[in-house]
């Protein structure tokens, strides 16, 4: 009855959605990823209407001429149409990698642990205390509660040797792990004074602390510029990023709320985004946490401490398997 | 909540929109009426709560309010039906049928039946296909034809805002991105965030018991108070709240917490919002950014539409609209896509 009075898009719109519903009710997957047959079957119709003719043309064409002569009047008519069909297969796979994380309820079994900086990258390093050397002992606490858990552990250093972070994204791409952690000490020069943990997931940020904290970070990362286009261009970004973030937020609250006890003065960094280079390149939810400071002279302290390290292992683990237990 | 009465234009056909929320629940009939519902369902956990609450089922608010006498259920979650458990999905047939109730549908005296209702609802803009087949498979025999679109887009249809416009409709479990370009929106002009006002009220509920362990505090005090107070950037006002230590009723200043815990919304909206805007074609880019129409309960929160204009300001500038009625914007949306379906292809639309 209004259908005369609505305007042309509106009834172009609702026949769309009326076709969308049609088309869940037969059960046929979303327009974007389904390979679109009429259109093949039009270009084959239209590659003959081509073809024909111009094999036709190219065969009297031969016959005419010495058999010396080039033959790519056939191939040139032939290989246009047949490209233009066939782009279409990648862009509808692409759409595809849209999913919400509801509709991925899977558990975490295998996760990659990540010592920062090692061998000539020592990280923040001060004359009795080295970054390389916390983290390493961290990530090696971590990995035994983590074993201990029942969880399987991925380690990308386990001695005093640099991994570009290249290779430490590809070691935990190629396990297919579930999750990627990557420990960090910080040092904020400019506030001595202060200390606190925070926890990085992926992501673009305006605050040029961060930037700078990141380049530092990504120092040694053994990318090119045209593969950071290609890895940003390819991130994996609504459920990754959602995920990543769960992650970050669980590690985060465990964190401050496990080491507030031993150190009153810590302060909570919360979680952020920044864009470290071994988060783009890792392909499962990844977090970078910041589990200390070293510009504080309280805090290097305490971080000499194997059993202030045995605790801060310990935060990183509940706090991933808090993430975990809510996964299941 | 009731909104206006007007006599039913058609007595044979009753067309209605349902906004389906993860929080709350909007159905708009065209008979006029027009109802908001909490998405709570709840059953007497024993005889005892059944005599006291004289009620096979509680629904919305009334559930919530009983909920420690009650097998309490939100049967929907991020926006979409939880699969697996059929208590939730009972609990969302419940739902409907109260909100069909509600407008005058079978039972309770109404005077519909069900098999001449022609319904549509939204969905989150990502939800799949098997989600929309799943509700499709619930929702039989409660209405005669059902049409499911995504959620924006019921939004920008209601709005009559169908070209170079782009909505952001952020809900309890999702938040939804549409921009619209004179089309029937694809996976590529769509995206769907689960942060949304269920993550404020995890990440609230956190920094709160973190800075207040002696506070006795649950999911359900920190939305309301998220409710009533969230605010982006510059607090509006000192955020007072009063919650039980030992039993004894004590007032704590939860302002940073509040400030911290809605900004998390900030980052993925702004980003989501000028990755899209990136994706319209270059010519196009301007007239978007100037036609953003915030809807849903996040646009309730004090400064958001101004974050939002801010972060516009580096490509460009544009304007970013909050809609005055975000509880029915949904629901009306779906309703005016209901009435205009020609009845050959609510024929085909059966459920």
């Amino acid at each position: 009855m209004r259908m005369g009075k609505i305007d042309r898009a509106k009834r172009r719109v609702l026949r769309q959605a009326v076709a969308d519903n049609l088309e869940t009710i037969r059960g046929l997957p979303p327009r974007g990823v389904r390979p679109n047959v009429r259109r093949s079957r039009l270009w084959m119709r239209r590659l003959s209407i081509v073809i024909l003719p111009v094999m036709l043309a190219g065969s009297t064409f031969l016959l005419s001429k010495p058999v010396t002569e080039p033959m790519f009047v056939v191939q040139r008519a032939a290989h246009k149409p047949i490209t233009t069909a066939s782009v279409s297969q990648p862009q509808s796979f692409a759409s595809y990698e849209k999913v919400d994380p509801a509709a991925l309820p899977l558990n975490v079994h295998r996760v990659v642990i990540d010592a920062g900086h090692g061998g000539t990258d020592p990280g923040t390093a001060l004359p009795t205390l080295a970054e390389k050397a916390i983290t390493l002992d961290i990530a090696t606490r971590l990995k035994k509660l983590l074993e201990q858990g029942g969880f399987e552990v991925i380690t990308t250093r386990t001695d005093d040797h640099l991994i570009p972070l290249r290779e430490r994204a590809h070691i935990a791409n190629a396990s297919a792990s579930d999750i990627f952690v990557s420990i960090h000490v910080n040092s904020i020069v400019e506030h001595t004074s202060e200390h606190g943990v925070e926890t990085y997931y992926l992501g673009p940020t305006r605050d040029a602390k961060l930037t700078k904290l990141a380049a530092e970070e990504n120092r040694e990362s053994g990318y090119s510029l045209a593969d950071m286009r290609k890895l940003l261009d390819g991130i994996y970004m609504d459920a990754r990023r959602d995920e990543s973030l769960r992650l970050a937020s669980a590690v985060q609250s465990q964190l401050y709320g496990g080491l507030r006890g031993a150190d009153p003065g810590l302060q909570n960094w919360g979680v952020k985004r920044a864009p470290f280079l071994v988060l783009v390149a890792t392909e499962m939810p990844a977090i970078l946490a910041e589990v200390g400071c070293m510009s504080n002279d309280t805090e290097v302290a305490k971080l000499h401490q194997p059993e202030y390290r045995e605790r801060i292992a310990n935060a990183l683990f509940d706090g991933i398997r808090a993430y975990a237990t809510e996964k299941k | 909540m009731k909104e206006g009465s007007k006599k039913m234009a058609d007595s044979e056909i009753l067309h209605v929109g349902i906004d389906l929320g993860t929080s709350r629940s909007a159905i708009s009939a065209s008979n006029g009426e027009r109802f908001v519902v909490d998405s709570f369902v709840g059953w007497p956990v024993d005889m005892v709560a059944k005599k006291v609450l004289k009620r096979n089922v509680m629904i919305g608010h009334e559930a919530v309010s009983n909920r420690t006498m009650l097998d309490l259920h939100r049967p929907l979650e991020r926006g979409l039906l939880k699969e697996g458990s059929d208590k939730d999905v009972e609990a969302v047939k419940e739902l409907l049928r109260h909100l069909l109730r509600l407008v005058g549908v079978d039972g309770n005296g109404g005077k519909i039946p069900t098999s001449n209702v022609r319904a549509v609802v939204g969905v989150p803009a990502a939800a799949l296909r098997t989600n929309k087949q799943y509700l499709r498979n619930t929702m039989k025999g409660i209405v005669d034809s059902l049409m499911i679109v995504s959620e924006p887009f019921a939004v920008a249809y209601g709005l009559d805002a169908l070209l170079h416009t782009m909505i952001i409709d952020i809900g309890a479990g999702t938040s939804d991105f549409c921009v619209m370009k004179g089309r029937y929106p694809t996976e590529e002009d769509q995206r769907t965030l689960t942060t949304a006002g269920d993550s404020i009220d995890t990440n609230l509920h956190k920094l709160i018991s973190e800075r207040y362990p002696q506070a006795n505090i649950t999911i359900f005090m920190v939305r309301e108070w998220k409710e009533k107070h969230s605010f982006v950037n510059k607090a509006p006002e000192k955020v007072m709240v009063t919650a039980p230590v030992n039993g004894v009723p004590t007032e704590f200043d939860i302002t940073a917490e509040m400030k911290a815990a809605c900004e998390t919304l900030l980052g993925p909206t702004v980003e989501t919002m000028l990755d899209l805007l990136s994706r319209v074609e270059p010519e196009f880019q301007e007239r978007v950014r100037n036609n953003i129409i915030l809807s849903g309960g996040g646009g309730l929160i004090r400064g958001l539409p101004e974050a939002l204009q801010d972060a516009l300001k580096q490509v460009g500038g544009g304007k970013v609209t909050y809609m005055q009625d975000p509880v029915f914007v949904g629901s009306d949306g779906g309703l005016a896509l209901a009435i205009d379906a020609p009845d050959t292809d609510w024929e085909k639309l059966s459920a």
